[in-house]
């Protein structure tokens, strides 16, 4: 493929945007590099210790997800949203199967729907002890990463028992799940819950009451809340900064109405309030786990499917809450058995783009700590 | 406002630029020409939709289109805007002085489609490498290192949509691989 | 029979068989660089072992288990072995001789303050009357070894790095002597083995007069400053992979690290040693005659013990709170040892210098151990009346 003359990157557009003196310096966060949580590349304008400005170049990870969803047909769509964000393969499969079972109309089976709940809080358990365990790390407490950890083995087991696979799962199914849950599940996933509402406390003496980390994230990567609206933030990040707004709560899919839990709201703006607000979502999501569980109806966990599945010409678009934010997927049909138009809307990719804005008057030693909370998965970013 | 209410003074104002539209549920679907775009977009930020959802790209044969899904976070209407744009030379003035969350967005329709969006502070493509030549979402991108893919002998044959006269010449669907060699007994 | 006389004894036979005074001089220099440098390399290869297990135990895992069979103890000679078979690497455009040389200015500032350890009664190896003052000048040649290798790395990351050590070890170390002052003052000597003479002795028959009690806030004070001076987590900046500039011996690899490494644990025996001696009492402690040797000996090897006991405590207390605490940032390391720990080491020895002019020495203890008393019922209260801090927005 040829090439023409070389269009002036990322640097380049950097120093036009910012104007350009003498004292400042350029540094390159990664691509590689320990603390970004996957192949990123942070472009850092700094004058002496403080950012003047951060460039995230981000397409390290792309896989052209969106042309190939045009080209596979859509139960063959699933294993692939599994390896977008790949830390949360349920909630990616879930939000995926949504859409498309919007599109057709199809009902799903109250089993099928109490299931989808039980495993995408799970997983949203899951997400969050990774995240628990890299932020920890990234700011120099190795120990709570062994912890949490732990735990998530925990909940890797019981995905494995359900699923076959330990991470990317394919589980979900348009109109319903494959498979039901086996014999001991139920007392294993009660025995896990148990066993994790006590580990709680456990981290927040390890590291959430500890003035140093305190210290660390209070007062630090803050962003206004109106321009976290525009910004299109959402999930954790937006909850963070005072606004009440959780698709599970306030455009409710499946059956998250029927079950009560709390959404954890903090109004500090910055990286504290951000780690209060998904550490406290860890116990609502044992909540609703629990809650699913003693509601859990026998019955049937497909819905009566054709066997190539065509939805009708239309288009749609449809949100669920991953772990990230506003997990998206608008789906153009043209009535054949492939989408014509297939997109994703990643929470991550957009958290990411007001990260320029959360890095104003940081100190280079707080970049570490903004992105941790920033919470990205570049699988999503760049699909 | 309901949406039957929003959909009346969008067409009060915006008149014959608006080609298409409806109401399914909460939601409000226009079409616009890119003209208005800009207009239309503030008016419904100011009517209240301060969230954009999503900014994609779309190509249909004759024409390339830009999809907008906006919402708000304080009522529970939606609206899904959808702008067309001449294929040959594809402009609409950019939205990030409405939305900062159009940036991302734009430079992504920017690079998959080829979409231009005038007065956008960062025109540069962001997935792909910046010396990157194509478009590579259009439904016409040819490249030779497309792998074909097939479907062992599900694939069903469908009328493809009718591309406009004078349109450029889809590329079609990449030749099929040689068959396998037979497998030894 | 103390050390002091048993290199008298030596240069008195030598005299008497017409050598000259060089030789028994090079004789017991070679033998204490001897007996102190093998007693480091055991020391930390324990340590590194030690520390590997700690941290093990407390992330709920195991550590070595299978080099050398019981619990892998032979572990830390396998990976000396390692490293001493590594390539040996120096990055084209260093400073060859600089490169080379500093990990032995780190080392050797590590070692020599070794000198003026105090062991067990008698057992010293030159007790000098500056004995203090002289560790801590000598340990701050350390600085100078760590600079030198960040410069020579041809590095800017490590020039980076190693400024910002260079920063954090100079700043802590003016807390650090203003907190040993308060024991010098007291005992009124600088003198190693004096110092722990003057914590001889129990107030009402039971209290052992250590200087840890009227001076606890300056014990505190003291051993923050030294896991600073060591480069340990909170205060591990210079060595943090997961931040952006990388440590000062990033360039380093095989022997020369090992070097560097070796440096940080005799450190780290060397900051608990003083510790030991300037607050915990040095090698008092309970002991008895044994059977067959003579009091002194016996009293030595108790002392001994005990010493080693105490020291090994405070070291096993560094790698717990390496493995419990976060890192803390550049700029709140430098305001903590200047706005916080400098003021307190001050007051410190303001308080004690007016009591002591007054002559209420017993004040100092009473204050002492007022505060001991007021800080655990505080961590006791909190413990108890733990609030649940979640908004409900």
């Amino acid at each position: 493929m040829e090439r023409e003359k070389p269009i002036p990157i990322g640097t380049t557009a950097v120093m036009e945007r910012t104007g350009e003196t003498m004292e400042e310096m350029y540094v390159n966060m990664g691509p590689q590099h320990p603390s970004t949580h996957g192949v990123l590349r942070l472009l850092l304008k700094l004058d002496g210790e403080y950012i003047i400005d951060c460039v995230p170049f981000i397409g390290y990870l792309h896989r052209c997800h969106e042309k190939i969803g045009e080209n596979r047909n859509y139960t063959q769509i699933i294993p692939y949203t599994d390896r977008l964000d790949y830390l949360a393969s349920m909630s990616m499969n879930f939000g995926y199967v949504l859409t498309v079972e919007r599109l057709m109309g199809v009902k799903v089976p109250e089993r099928a729907e109490h299931m989808r709940v039980i495993l995408a809080e799970l997983q949203r358990i899951a997400s969050h002890l990774l995240w628990l365990a890299t932020f920890g790390l990234d700011l120099g407490n190795f120990t709570i990463f062994i912890y949490c950890f732990r735990e998530r083995e925990m909940v890797l087991d019981l995905f494995e028992a359900v699923s076959g696979q330990r991470l990317n799962y394919s589980f979900y199914r348009i109109g319903g799940m494959p498979m039901d849950f086996p014999d001991t599940w139920i007392d294993d996933c009660k025995a896990f819950l148990d066993w994790f509402k006590q580990r709680l406390p456990e981290y927040d003496a390890l590291m959430g009451d500890n003035v140093l980390f305190q210290k660390r994230v209070q007062g630090v990567g803050a962003i206004d809340p109106k321009l976290a609206v525009d910004y299109g933030l959402s999930g954790p990040m937006i909850r963070s900064c005072g606004i009440r707004w959780d698709l599970r709560r306030n455009d409710p899919y499946s059956v998250y109405d029927r079950f009560e839990f709390e959404i954890p709201v903090f109004d500090t703006c910055d990286v504290w309030a951000r780690y209060m607000v998904r550490r406290q979502e860890m116990a609502e999501s044992a909540r609703i786990v629990e809650q699913a569980l003693a509601q859990l109806p026998a019955g049937d966990i497909m819905a009566k499917m054709p066997k190539n599945i065509r939805p009708p010409a239309g288009q749609v678009y449809c949100r669920t809450e991953s772990p990230r934010g506003e997990l998206g997927f608008y789906i153009i049909s043209n009535g054949s058995v492939k989408p014509y138009r297939y997109k994703v809307r990643s929470p991550a990719y957009v958290n990411l783009s007001a990260l320029p804005e959360m890095l104003k008057g940081c100190l280079v030693a707080d970049v570490v700590a903004v992105l941790g909370s920033v919470d990205i998965v570049l699988g999503e970013i760049d699909r | 406002m309901t949406p039957e209410e929003l959909l009346e003074q969008v067409k009060q104002k915006f008149g014959d630029t608006v080609t298409e539209s409806e109401v399914k549920g909460v939601e409000v679907r226009l079409t616009i020409k890119p003209e208005a775009s800009w207009e239309a977009c503030r008016f419904l930020r100011d009517a209240g939709f301060e969230y954009l959802n999503c900014l994609s790209g779309a190509d249909w044969m004759t024409h390339l289109e830009v999809v907008y899904d906006l919402s708000s976070l304080r009522h529970p209407n939606k609206v899904h805007l959808r702008v067309p744009v001449d294929r040959a030379n594809p402009v609409v003035r950019s939205v990030t002085d409405i939305w900062r969350a159009a940036n991302w967005h734009e430079r992504e329709c920017y690079d998959l489609f080829g979409v231009r969006f005038d007065g956008h502070p960062d025109h540069r493509r962001i997935l792909l490498p910046e010396d990157w030549v194509g478009f590579p979402l259009r439904k016409d991108y040819a490249d030779e290192r497309l792998v074909p893919y097939t479907d062992y002998g599900m694939e069903e044959k469908l009328p493809r949509p009718e591309a406009a006269p004078g349109a450029p010449k889809a590329a079609g669907p990449p030749k099929a691989a040689a068959p396998l060699p037979p497998t030894e007994p | 029979m103390t050390f002091a006389s048993l290199v008298e004894r030596l240069y008195a036979v030598t005299e008497a068989w017409g050598l000259p005074w060089i030789v028994p001089t090079l004789v017991v220099m070679t033998i204490v660089a001897a007996v102190i440098l093998g007693y480091i390399a055991v020391a930390a290869m324990f340590l590194i072992w030690w520390e590997r297990k700690i941290s093990a135990h407390i992330q709920v895992r195991f550590g070595p288990m299978r080099v050398g069979g019981w619990h892998g103890w032979a572990q830390s000679i396998a990976d000396g072995i390692k490293l001493l078979l590594k390539e040996d690497v120096i990055p084209a455009g260093a400073d060859k001789v600089v490169f080379v040389l500093a990990p032995m200015v780190v080392f050797a500032a590590a070692l020599a303050a070794y000198v003026t350890i105090p062991w067990a009664p008698g057992l010293i190896v030159r007790d000098l009357n500056i004995g203090i003052l002289y560790m801590v000048a000598i340990s701050s040649l350390v600085v100078v070894g760590i600079i030198m290798a960040g410069w020579s790395s041809n590095n800017k990351y490590s020039v980076l790095g190693a400024m910002r050590s260079a920063a954090q070890a100079v700043s802590y170390e003016v807390p650090l002597v203003l907190s040993l002052l308060g024991p010098v003052m007291i005992a009124g000597t600088m003198s190693m083995g004096k110092l722990v003479e003057a914590q001889g002795g129990r107030w009402f028959g039971f209290l052992p007069k250590w200087f840890v009690f009227p001076q606890i806030v300056a014990f505190l004070v003291y051993f923050t400053c030294a896991l600073a001076e060591c480069n340990r987590l909170p205060f591990d900046i210079p060595e943090a992979e997961s931040e952006l500039v990388a440590g000062f011996h990033v360039e380093y690899s095989g022997m020369r690290f090992a070097i560097f490494f070796l440096a940080e644990y005799a450190n780290m025996f060397v900051v608990a040693a003083i510790a030991t001696t300037m607050f915990l009492g040095g090698w008092h402690g309970p002991w008895f005659p044994l059977p067959g040797l003579p009091r002194e000996v016996a009293q030595g090897l108790f002392g001994l013990f005990w010493f080693l006991v105490k020291c090994y405590v405070l070291i096993f207390v560094m790698m717990w709170l390496r493995w419990t605490l976060a890192r803390l940032r550049v700029d709140q390391l430098m305001d903590f040892a200047w706005k916080v720990l400098l003021p307190i080491a001050f007051a410190n020895l303001i308080v004690t210098g007016l009591v002591l002019v007054l002559g209420k020495q017993a004040l100092l203890y009473v204050l002492g151990i007022a505060i001991v008393l007021l800080v655990a019922i505080a961590l006791a209260a909190r413990a108890v009346g733990r609030p649940v801090r979640v908004g409900k927005a």
